[in-house]
């Protein structure tokens, strides 16, 4: 009992952080169950097959990693954060490999491990978010060097395009606010960080314009047709004027806006199901739009998932499940303003910058507020690697709790 | 470490954090206009995209007899239906493992559902089409499709015990149309499909069949018979398979139609027609003292049955195109000249005129009006009133209306309304005709031979067997002459809303007679004697016991079929109190005495078996 005891500071265990943990994997059990209790795939599949079991061996999973990562000091840990960085670097080059990164809808994020799948970009969004940490916790002074600043755009730069490569740009994309929001609470000069915004929004714009705007032979690189396509849904605009030119038959208009139909089935579908719920929902399990087939059964229990919930359990719900996430947010702010060094100050706002960037992209695609992209909901979605890894990073956040040096 | 930076550092992290809160009030709020504000679009889509109504028929309000038999009513028809939803593994099965150069959708699909009929083993074909199917996948992919209809009996049994073996079929009761007597099929009519629905404008996916009335009372009646249509709702899933049902609105029943008609007696008389062994013929039955009709039969028949679910068009042309046609309703829908029964009118208009029925007029084999003679079937010979109606002598009549006028025929034809429709029938009945008084008196076009003519219910003058039997009944009542009416009452089925019923008023009494009653009686007892005496032309439909009083008729037709007779017996009887009044009309006949009394006789005989139901043994 003693040995327990002495394992980690018990008395210091951030409570509303776990709480709000507890909340979200009770409604990830729930409507994972949901989502697929009625899936052709698993009628009498293996219970270790189904999804909402697995969910919880992953919770279980996830818990233990947190757990040891709990067990030394934070500044310990952030030893290894070298290591741990290198070590995904690694992995994502890997996977970019064919005959190691196994293909699943047409992009190469995988490591297929048998029993599960495995995916590294998940794991590297932590490591980024503690190396980056690591690196931004030297001297202010040092901050002002251009030089020292390049190197950590650089830590955030490398995986981003190793992740952009595989390509899902989506899942790269989210690296992008944890490190601006480290390098800005880590005190990198405001001019710098003008500079920075300003250029990801011209580069955004860019892109965009390339995509939308150049005509296609005279385009150097190409853009995975589907990545120009979710833009297309997202902003709405007509097949048939950029599919089919402007001396276009019927037959091609036509089959641009079948395509159209079909491209923007999933966010239609989402929307509806989100929208239906109305205020408290049709009740667990009782989801017309998951039930029958309309959600596309493939994604109903992982990037959709919050449709299903949106769905069943209404407005009332969706703010619950915006609390909880709101909850771990704020606890992580009063960990990171509380915490008198740098490092964990920078863990805790990386984790739960990174932690938000996930739920807005994700729930946000769910109403049409963001492109679709395949991004899991941390903690709800099924799937091991964001489960497992999503508990790792609040593992960290934790951690500092734990030992932080307070006033 | 310098202070101040470490306040701004603080700055910052607040400011990091808001931004963080912020985005994910931005969510709420994203989330708020879903799911709150906007939500009833959303809903309204989903509603769209993932139900189906289907509009259910009520079941159809039964016609029935004055007993409660059933003329027409719906029963059930035992249909298997197939639930495509639960076949598509079948299906997609089929199609992996089917030649893949030769292999149609429909094809594969009607493989797999003939085969798992098949393993049925049920004796009856399978009868639903490729083409069908397909156009079932296309047009009502959430509903059952219907593979096997009209189940016999046996078959429903063996398919409760054997649908086990096979996936997604079942067994349903749906209400079918049936007519048990062929009888009564131009009274009671028929249905058809419906061209267009008239009733809603409810903007239905899927309708299920439905008809309406076509003919006869299915028609007149048919928005009390059809009820109100019902709702039901189905869910169906992304791919339009059926996945839950709801009955929404519930089908009202339509009302039962209960008639005056005897289906007893219908049957009695339209075998009475049969057994004449002519094709085109009809009889009218009517109870004397209320004005109700009790049989209304016409010959030949079509089957009302045949038009369920739908006639081929083989057998409608052929309905169409026989001759004499079937779909003629000849008890009120063809004019006849009545022929001698119609000196029971030219009679009693020469009495009523003064002319003295004691009086005698020589009958030399002929009548000579003007230059023409008119032949005359009684023997030669003086005949008073009485003797010339019993040997139906066409000189006594035309003797006698000469003399007395034809304005006193026309005016007692008007007293039975003979130039207009009884008011039975909706649409089936045809307008009568009988010269009007301005015309007779026009002596450019009226001359005596035309009155001649008329005496003997010939030249313009055409009839239906139905006004016959009126005018019969008004001379055996003592002078009513009624609006004969056949529909007794109109009935909920719900038995706790019988207090609904509409009971229809008793036949109304359209005029009296301003005749004297001696004239009447005279009338009455010459009537009495065509049937009792052994010299009447209407011996034949005399029946011991019961004193049937009648007058035959024959009426020669010329037109372009050429030459024929139409014949005609009409009566009533019992003669001491009248009850009964029979008439009938044989196209083609031999005479009114050799064809249609003795069809009046079997009448006659079922009327008096069904009154009392203790004599039918000694009777017959």
């Amino acid at each position: 009992m003693k040995f327990i005891k002495q394992l980690i500071p018990w008395h210091r265990l951030d409570r509303m952080l776990l709480l709000c943990l507890a909340g979200l994997m009770a409604f990830g059990v729930l409507f994972v169950y949901s989502a697929t209790y009625n899936n052709e795939t698993y009628t009498g599949a293996h219970w270790l097959r189904m999804p909402h079991y697995k969910q919880i061996i992953f919770y279980g999973l996830g818990i233990g990693a947190a757990f040891v990562l709990c067990l030394r000091d934070y500044q310990q840990t952030a030893r290894w954060a070298n290591v741990f960085y290198w070590l995904s670097l690694i992995m994502l080059a890997a996977v970019l490999i064919p005959g190691i990164g196994s293909v699943r809808f047409g992009a190469r994020r995988w490591f297929d491990l048998g029993v599960t799948q495995f995916q590294p970009s998940e794991l590297a969004k932590v490591a980024v978010v503690l190396a980056l940490a690591q690196f931004l916790s030297r001297p202010l002074k040092e901050l002002k060097e251009p030089k020292v600043l390049l190197k950590a755009l650089a830590l955030a730069g490398v995986p981003f395009v190793l992740i952009f490569l595989e390509p899902d740009l989506g899942s790269a994309l989210t690296l992008l606010p944890p490190a601006l929001v480290m390098l800005y609470v880590a005190g990198a000069p405001r001019s710098f960080l003008r500079k920075l915004v300003g250029g990801c929004v011209i580069f955004v714009s860019l892109v965009l314009a390339y995509v939308f705007f150049m005509p296609k032979d005279w385009q150097p690189i190409q853009f995975p047709d589907y990545q120009k396509r979710r833009l297309m849904v997202y902003f709405n605009v007509d097949y048939a004027s950029q599919y089919a030119g402007v001396g276009a038959s019927q037959a091609e208009i036509r089959q641009a806006r079948a395509l159209q139909r079909q491209d923007s089935y999933n966010v239609v579908q989402a929307m509806i199901s989100v929208g239906s719920g109305g205020l408290t929902g049709k009740g667990w399990k009782q989801g017309i739009q998951n039930a029958h087939g309309y959600l596309p059964r493939g994604v109903a229990h992982n990037d959709f998932i919050f449709s299903v919930i949106a769905e069943e359990s209404g407005f009332a719900g969706s703010t619950l499940v915006i609390l909880l996430y709101g909850g771990i947010i704020v606890a992580g702010i009063r960990t990171a303003s509380q915490c008198r060094d740098r490092l964990g100050r920078l863990i805790a706002i990386g984790v739960v910058t990174l932690l938000f960037s996930h739920v807005f992209v994700n729930i946000g695609m769910n109403i049409r507020m963001v492109p679709v992209t395949g991004l899991p909901l941390p903690l709800l979605s099924s799937g091991g690697s964001s489960v497992v890894c999503s508990l790792m990073a609040l593992g960290l956040l934790q951690n500092v709790r734990l030992y932080q040096r307070t006033i | 470490m310098p202070q101040p930076t470490n306040a701004t550092n603080e700055q910052r992290l607040h400011l990091a954090g808001a931004a963080l809160l912020f985005g994910m009030a931005v969510l709420l709020a994203g989330l708020a206009y879903v799911q709150v504000v906007t939500s009833l679009e959303h809903e309204a889509e989903q509603k769209n995209q993932s139900r189906r109504t289907v509009r259910l028929p009520a079941v159809r309000g039964a016609i029935l007899d004055v007993q409660g038999r059933p003329l027409a009513h719906d029963r059930p028809s035992y249909v298997i239906h197939t639930y495509l939803s639960e076949l598509r593994h079948h299906f997609r099965k089929a199609w992996r493992d089917a030649p893949h150069d030769t292999r149609t959708e429909a094809g594969v699909r009607h493989r797999v559902i003939g085969d798992f009929i098949a393993q049925l083993q049920l004796d009856q074909p399978f009868i639903l089409t490729e083409r069908q199917l397909q156009k079932h996948f296309i047009e009502q992919l959430a509903l059952p499709i219907p593979v096997m209809r009209d189940l016999s009996q046996t078959n429903v049994a063996w398919f409760m015990e054997n649908a086990w073996r096979v996936p997604g079929m079942d067994v349903e009761a749906q209400p079918h149309r049936h007519y048990p007597s062929e009888s009564v099929a131009h009274l009671v009519g028929r249905l058809r499909r419906p061209q267009s629905i008239p009733d809603e404008d409810h903007p239905y996916n899927y309708r299920l069949p439905d008809f309406t009335g076509a003919m006869g009372l299915e028609r007149t009646f048919d928005e009390t018979l059809r009820g109100s249509a019902g709702t039901k709702s189905l869910l169906v899933n992304n791919l339009g398979y059926r996945q839950r049902e709801k009955i929404v609105v519930a089908p009202t029943p339509g009302n039962i139609v209960v008639l005056t008609l005897d289906l007893e007696i219908q049957e009695a008389a339209y075998k009475a027609l049969e057994e004449t062994g002519r094709k085109g013929a009809a009889a009218v039955v009517m109870n004397v003292q209320t004005g109700d009709i009790i049989a209304l039969a016409s010959l030949p028949v079509f089957d009302p049955n045949l038009f369920i679910p739908g006639i081929p068009s083989k057998l409608w042309n052929e309905y169409r195109e026989a001759r004499p046609s079937p779909l003629l309703f000849r008890a009120t829908q063809e004019r006849y000249p009545p022929g001698s029964i119609f000196k029971i009118i030219s009679g009693l208009a020469a009495l009523e005129a003064g002319s003295n029925p004691t009086n005698f007029v020589y009958n030399p084999g002929y009548a000579e009006v003007g230059r023409r003679r008119i032949d005359d079937t009684a023997p030669p010979g003086h005949y008073d009133f009485h003797e010339g109606f019993k040997h139906s002598s066409n000189t006594y009549f035309i003797t006698r209306a000469i003399e007395t006028g034809v304005e006193s025929i026309i005016t007692l034809g008007n007293q039975f309304f003979l130039r207009e429709k009884t008011g039975l029938l909706a649409r089936q009945e045809a307008k009568p005709q009988f010269p009007t008084l301005a015309e007779v008196q026009d002596r450019s076009n009226w001359q005596d031979g035309d009155t001649a003519n008329l005496a003997i219910g010939q030249g313009p003058i055409a009839v239906t067997p139905l006004q016959m039997t009126v005018m019969t009944a008004a001379v055996a009542n003592g002078g009513k002459v009624f609006s004969p009416r056949v529909v007794d009452r109109i009935m909920p089925v719900d038995p706790s809303r019988t207090h609904e019923a509409q009971q229809f008023p008793p036949a109304k009494v359209r005029g009296t007679l301003k005749v004297k009653s001696e004239n009447l009686a005279h009338l009455q007892r010459a009537m009495l004697a065509d049937v009792a005496d052994d010299d009447g032309t209407g011996k034949r439909a005399r029946i011991e016991g019961f004193a049937v009083c009648g007058k035959t008729g024959t009426a020669e037709v010329r037109n372009r079929e050429g030459r024929h007779k139409i014949t005609w017996f009409a009566s009533y009887g019992p003669f001491e109190k009248p009850k009964y009044a029979v008439v009938v009309m044989v196209e083609r006949g031999a005479s009114g005495g050799l064809s249609c009394a003795p069809a009046a006789k079997k009448i006659y005989e079922a009327l008096i078996a069904r009154d009392n139901p203790n004599r039918i043994a000694g009777n017959r």
